[in-house]
């Protein structure tokens, strides 16, 4: 990691940015703050029913971990999807590949320095999530089980990021691109379900009308495995098991249909964070493959012109 | 020193290098010109490994520049028409960062920057912000980063773009200065009266193919041939243009004021007996000389005119 130009260089320009301290300062005032009203409720609680209420302190675990999740969800892409087109509208991205290094080194140089600013935003959230710890209730296991999801997550997002930054000329087009994928897969591998499942139950109705059966129950296919590519499905997956609630989960998954997928739903955190991670993979390689002289962009011709 | 052969590049259907082919020899300075849209850029692109070819070979040091990329990279320097500067990062971070990019870390960086810093004349700047500097540092600034692994050749793609005269001045005789120091250059320029003081060599590109290359002082001299003879004529006019009439290797004859321009073919034996002849007969002259050349107008005239004027065979021009 010391090694990467890239990387070392990064540090250098963010460590005299005031984007990363503001970044983090708003991070944690929101985790914090959430905190703050969710104990000071509890509190009040207590004073009015002099019952204290357990269910509370793992609610708040449950409401700051949501809120970390969606920040890092939200924030990564950000910090990812102008470094390379931004290189490009600096006029640096071609000083870079005229050098020595390769498109690999400056991909994996951008895509360390966004994986250290997530950890930085992590571990600087640290004293508040561990205010979990004052009450019980959940383990370092599940704190570190929700570590590797937060990892996964943030790879996915940073490597879409790089990707569609390596490809868009613009950093407002990187930018929108990213944010559309990421919408696609909070919303859309949902929305896809609940739509081809309608289609299906449509059908079958129909179906069932015509030879006077019941409606039988419909699925939607093969898209429900898109719902493994869904990190926002996963963290409730991960998180409702920590508490004890997997009402959420499961109710989505019903909503896809009835599926023969006992294992699945079983192995449902391994398998989501290793095909994440194989898209991140994916994304990587292209944007790679996207610097890469051979792959050439033909059809932008004045772009090259004298 | 560098070796094209039928390089080809096709964006869609423009051809931006339609089979070009071209040799710098080792310590040239070389001018490479051409007009806009020629394949200057897309050329300079394919040989710094920017840009794919379609076609052709490239050989750099003997080397297949189409080879291993890290080998040839390291035999390049890269100048382009834009600075790009970062933010936030200092002379010494900058450059220091580009000697990363060749592998160069710790105090043999350190020195090799300060070196080099020295030498473009930005020692004391080096803890300065780079994007504070003016344009004519950054320029220096980036012939130095150019030259922080020690390139034997050096691409400069339209160095002098938007400098001001003074600083153009001295970024060409820090130019003359690498290529005394054995520094072979390829340069693209259209600031045409420049490279005409500097260039050893020179190279002229339209639509992607190489109309006109070679050594710059013979180049010059056939253009020079190309060029009318002035004759200032003080006393009998008649006499003069009665002699010029019946030389064989007169061509035109135009008059303003008492000079005479004259297309002639002949070369400078024939012009000392002209001048003889002129003198015999009494005519008086108070000036007979050559029309100099300049690479503007031999620019103009080719990529104006080439298919009226110029006649190329073996890639030596014929005027």
């Amino acid at each position: 990691m010391r090694g990467n130009p890239v990387y070392k260089r990064e540090m250098t320009i963010s460590s005299r940015s005031i984007r990363l301290p503001m970044i983090m300062l708003i991070f944690n005032s929101i985790l914090a703050l959430a905190a703050f009203l969710n104990m000071y409720s509890v509190t009040t609680r207590v004073e009015v029913t002099a019952e204290i209420s357990y269910s509370s302190f793992l609610q708040l675990y449950v409401f700051l971990t949501l809120i970390e999740f969606f920040m890092l969800f939200f924030i990564m892409p950000a910090l990812t999807a102008g470094s390379i087109s931004g290189e490009r509208e600096k006029q640096t991205l071609n000083l870079m590949l005229s050098t020595q290094m390769t498109p690999a080194q400056i991909v994996l140089g951008k895509l360390l320095s966004s994986m250290f600013h997530m950890a930085l935003l992590v571990v600087s959230s640290f004293p508040v999530i561990f205010l979990v710890f004052v009450y019980g209730g959940i383990r370092l296991r599940d704190l570190a089980v929700l570590l590797l999801l937060y990892i996964s997550v943030a790879l996915l997002c940073a490597s879409f990021g790089l990707c569609f930054s390596a490809f868009c000329r613009r950093s407002t087009a990187a930018t929108a691109m990213s944010y559309g994928f990421l919408v696609f897969l909070l919303l859309g591998t949902y929305a896809v379900n609940v739509f081809v499942r309608s289609i299906m139950q449509m059908g079958r109705a129909d179906y069932a009308n015509q030879v006077g059966l019941m409606t039988s129950q419909a699925d939607s296919g093969v898209f429900f495995y898109l719902l493994l590519l869904n990190p926002a499905l996963t963290f409730y997956r991960v998180v409702g098991e920590q508490v004890g609630n997997l009402d959420l989960f499961v109710q989505i998954i019903e909503e896809s249909g009835n599926h023969p997928s006992g294992p699945l739903i079983g192995a449902w955190v391994p398998v989501s964070i290793g095909l994440q991670i194989l898209l991140a993979a994916g994304f990587l390689l292209a944007a790679v493959r996207a610097l890469t002289p051979s792959s050439g962009r033909t059809k932008r011709k004045k772009k090259y012109l004298s | 020193m560098l070796r094209i052969e039928n390089l080809k590049k096709t964006f869609g259907k423009y051809h931006a290098l339609d089979g070009l082919t071209m040799e710098v020899k080792q310590g040239a300075l070389y001018g490479f010109v051409g007009p806009n849209g020629a394949g200057k850029t897309t050329t300079i692109k394919i040989l710094t490994g920017l840009l794919a070819a379609d076609e052709g070979k490239v050989w750099i040091d003997g080397e297949d520049a189409f080879g291993d990329a890290r080998r040839v990279k390291e035999k390049i320097g890269y100048v382009p028409d834009s600075f790009g500067v970062y933010d936030n990062l200092k002379v010494r971070e900058y450059m220091e960062f580009f000697a990363s990019c060749y592998g160069l870390e710790g105090l043999m960086a350190r020195k090799r920057c300060s070196c080099l810093l020295e030498q473009v004349g930005l020692e004391e700047r080096t803890d300065f912000y780079v994007d504070g500097l003016s344009r004519g540092m950054k320029q220096r600034l980036c012939l130095a980063r150019a030259l922080i692994h020690d390139p034997i050749l050096l691409i400069l793609d339209e160095p002098s773009s938007g400098l001001d005269p003074k600083t153009r001045r001295e970024f060409k005789e820090l130019l003359t200065e690498l290529n005394e120091q054995g520094k072979t250059i390829l340069i693209s320029s259209h600031i045409l009266s420049e490279l005409n003081q500097m260039c050893t060599d020179i190279g002229i590109i339209d639509q992607g193919r190489m109309i006109l290359s070679g050594n710059m002082k013979e180049i010059m001299a056939r253009v020079d041939q190309s060029n009318p003879l002035m004759i200032h004529v003080h006393r009998n006019m008649d006499k003069a243009m009665a002699i010029l009439r019946s030389h064989g290797c007169v061509r035109t004859i135009s008059i303003k004021d008492n000079c005479l321009s004259v297309g002639f073919t002949g070369d400078a034996q024939d012009e000392v007996l002209l001048l003889q002849r002129l003198i015999d007969a009494e005519v008086l002259i108070r000036g007979f000389y050559r029309q100099q050349g300049s690479l503007e107008s031999l620019f103009m005239q080719i990529t104006d005119h080439k298919d009226k004027e110029v006649l190329l065979y073996e890639g030596k021009p014929s005027i």
